[in-house]
């Protein structure tokens, strides 16, 4: 592939010089486009040439600048996957080198969706609160993956909705992947403390003992963030949203504690005795203690009865303590799950014939970006709108040529609004197939367009996403 | 899984004792024996603890390194993965895995303060592309257990605490042959157990007995390792440069 020239000379077997600059493992593949970016890297949407119902995802790797070779984020991520296997973990299903460019590619099963667009196609388009089915079934699968990995001692430490996956049509409809294991950490003997790195979960999902400067990440870190997740899928509005401190080695992050203490009120010593050791508490002490936190309840805030199980289970993922935190084992066990309806496989069509079924829109895929990321340079030609097979174009970074094209939810700008781009783009994803019956078939002009528009970069919120409008939608609990 | 070695991929993938010694028939033709072979090997799991010491490891790095090492020429050849530069991209590899990341350039300036010869000379691209094939060579499955996590309470639990640093020896030691590919770690821990016991002259045939293993497995890797012991000794400097020699670039 295209920088052939910086690894030398050495016997390069996968022989991607010449005329077609794509190596062979490549060519199992039909590139679609791209579907995320992150600091890592690229995420590409491709289906396989053997088997055309099945979509892949493929995380690429960049070499990393400084000369260190493969990230050790993807060594850890490969380590890890590689050892995984659970029906809600997503499936790496090949690692592939290129060694001209010495770049690294992940292959992994296709996840149509994830929980932040399905959270956000609630709130902006459809106005409507997720069903219940939904929601539990939802909140089932996420804790019952998350209760494998913690059982084999991993610890997620990144979960949000954008990297709880969800499958599209196929067999595996509507099943829940965690996925982007980026983070993931052994937590049995390391041989540096857990906080080490600087990178930790996203701010809305950290846990209170992490704001607070705890140096050791525990399963219960990952229940948090659950919690907060699970109060999203109830209210479709992130939880905590405060806004992030940027700084060097782990700031105090005042605002994200303040607005969860507005909420579930100042933690005390009585409840959480280890509260006092954390390294955060004396500036908690303050800048915050002198603040008074009348209680707002959180069942104000997700809109439930407190005596609702659905409140107690979330409850007991919020509290405090990450003693005293549930784990995923005991939150599977909860009432909420004993009672109608049950959580099913599929999360996303109910059950039961009378319920009313969401068709959630696919997932944006830039068609002018090819495996290298550059930027196809072909003249954007004003694509006549009739034209519903231009797939296969001429040129040296050519996509490959689609049999059927994909169809495309109109508006594609629409769905990546500049400032709230991105942070849900770096989640690979879950099978083809169109749920978007009358959508239009992809035209490059717009998405040329779309692209420039995109700012797909792993740029964590903060900006621009304060202000929902108010809700006005009815509450089903 | 990651923490269970029962599920892990390494014990999916333990070998039989036949499988392990095998000279690829490209290496055959240069003249390369199963004794040499060996010895290549030996004298690489040296040099990776020897570079380890200078870059500052850990035990478990170094011990997960050489695995990697060990596991690459179960299917590559000695003569196109020159061990001189697979022994450190290994070591490289390792660190990261192990989370306690080693610069290449740290590695390179080490190697040639180690070995004034121009064999053992390669730059940092040369260990970063090698990084990658040994990945590849590896089919990428790098969780490693070792020996080391259950010895702490295992010599406790024989009453043997004050043999810890005899037995973390003969541990290390292991490394120096293949058992990490053939046997389960607790396994061989048990073997360095029972081999500190007969040299500290400590009776633990009933403790050994209480344990739900099998101690013929356990006698017999203790015996390899005091084979190995015994035919240690006759190496000389003279035989592994002959040895390498023959891998010659």
């Amino acid at each position: 592939m295209g920088d052939g020239g910086r690894a030398g000379n050495s016997s390069n077997s996968s022989g991607g010089s010449g005329g077609n600059n794509r190596p062979e493992w490549l060519q199992q593949y039909d590139l679609i486009g791209k579907i995320g970016e992150g600091t890592y890297g690229l995420v590409f949407l491709a289906k396989i040439k053997s088997n055309r119902s099945k979509s892949i995802a493929i995380k690429k790797f960049k070499q990393s600048k400084d000369g260190d070779g493969v990230s050790p984020t993807a060594i850890r991520e490969i380590m890890l996957l590689r050892e995984i296997n659970h029906e809600n973990v997503v499936k790496l299903v090949n690692v592939h080198i290129n060694p001209a460019d010495m770049s690294l590619y992940l292959a992994f099963d296709y996840a149509e969706h994830d929980l932040y667009e399905i959270i956000r196609h609630h709130r902006d388009k459809v106005n409507q609160s997720i069903n219940q089915y939904t929601v539990k079934s939802l909140l089932w699968q996420l804790l019952n993956g998350l209760n494998y990995l913690h059982s084999n001692w991993i610890v997620h430490r990144d979960l949000k909705p954008s990297n709880i996956l969800v499958m599209g049509e196929g067999e595996e409809h509507g099943v829940v992947k965690i996925g982007d294991f980026g983070l993931a950490r052994i937590y049995q003997s390391p041989l540096k403390i857990l906080a080490d790195n600087g990178v930790v979960v996203t701010i809305w999902y950290r846990a209170p003992e992490l704001l607070l400067g705890a140096k050791h990440y525990t399963t219960a870190v990952d229940m948090w963030a659950v919690g907060c997740i699970f109060a999203e899928l109830l209210t479709l509005k992130p939880l905590f949203q405060g806004q992030e401190v940027k700084g060097v080695q782990n700031p105090f992050q005042l605002d994200q504690l303040d607005k969860i203490f507005k909420v579930l009120g100042h933690p005390t010593q009585e409840k959480w005795p280890t509260l006092v050791n954390l390294p955060h508490w004396q500036s908690d002490m303050q800048q915050i203690q002198g603040r008074k936190y009348d209680n707002a309840g959180l069942y104000n805030v997700v809109h439930l009865s407190p005596k609702n199980p659905a409140y107690d289970l979330l409850s007991k993922m919020l509290e405090y303590d990450p003693r005293k935190r549930i784990t995923a084992a005991q939150a599977l066990e909860h009432e909420y799950f004993r009672l109608e309806p049950l959580p099913g496989r599929n999360a996303l069509v109910p059950p039961q014939p009378g319920e009313k079924v969401v068709n959630y829109p696919i997932r944006p895929v830039d068609t002018t970006t090819d495996f290298e990321g550059t930027i196809s340079l072909q003249p954007s030609q004003p694509v006549s709108s009739g034209n519903a097979q231009s797939g296969g174009m001429p040129g040296p970074h050519v996509m490959p040529t689609r049999s059927v094209p994909r169809p495309m939810p109109m508006g594609m700008q629409r769905m990546q609004p500049p400032g709230m781009s991105a942070y849900n783009l770096t989640s690979q994803a879950g099978m083809g197939g169109g749920m978007n019956p009358g959508s239009m078939p992809v035209q490059r002009g717009v998405a040329n367009q779309a692209h420039q528009q995109q700012q797909m970069r792993r740029k964590d919120q903060s900006t621009g996403m304060t202000g929902y409008p108010p809700q006005q939608k009815s509450r089903r609990f | 899984m990651a923490a269970n070695f029962w599920t892990s991929s390494h014990c999916k993938h333990l070998l039989d004792p036949e499988e392990v010694d095998i000279v690829l028939p490209i290496d055959k033709e240069r003249g390369i024996s199963v004794e040499d072979f060996k010895l290549i090997k030996l004298h690489m799991a040296n040099y990776i603890a020897k570079l380890a010491q200078h870059v500052k490891v850990r035990q478990r790095v170094v011990a997960t390194a050489i695995t990697y090492m060990r596991r690459v020429y179960i299917r590559r050849p000695m003569t196109e993965y020159d061990p001189r530069l697979v022994a450190p991209a290994c070591l490289y590899l390792a660190s990261k895995a192990e989370e306690s990341t080693v610069q290449a350039r740290l590695l390179v300036f080490y190697i040639k303060k180690l070995y004034s010869d121009d064999k053992y000379r390669y730059e940092i691209k040369d260990i970063l592309e090698m990084e990658m094939k040994v990945l590849e060579a590896l089919d990428y499955y790098l969780v490693v257990f070792h020996p080391y996590r259950a010895l702490p309470q295992l010599l406790q639990d024989a009453g043997m605490s004050d043999a810890t640093q005899l037995t973390w020896g003969i541990v290390n030691d292991t490394y120096k042959m293949d058992l990490i590919l053939i046997h389960p770690p607790h396994l061989i821990a048990l073997a360095s157990i029972y081999i500190a016991s007969v040299l500290k002259d400590k009776e633990n045939t009933a403790w050994f007995e209480e344990l739900r293993v099998d101690m013929n497995v356990v006698k017999n890797i203790a015996m390899e390792i005091l084979d190995f012991y015994d035919s240690h000794k006759i190496i000389t400097d003279e035989r592994v440069l002959a040895a390498m020699m023959k891998l010659n670039k």
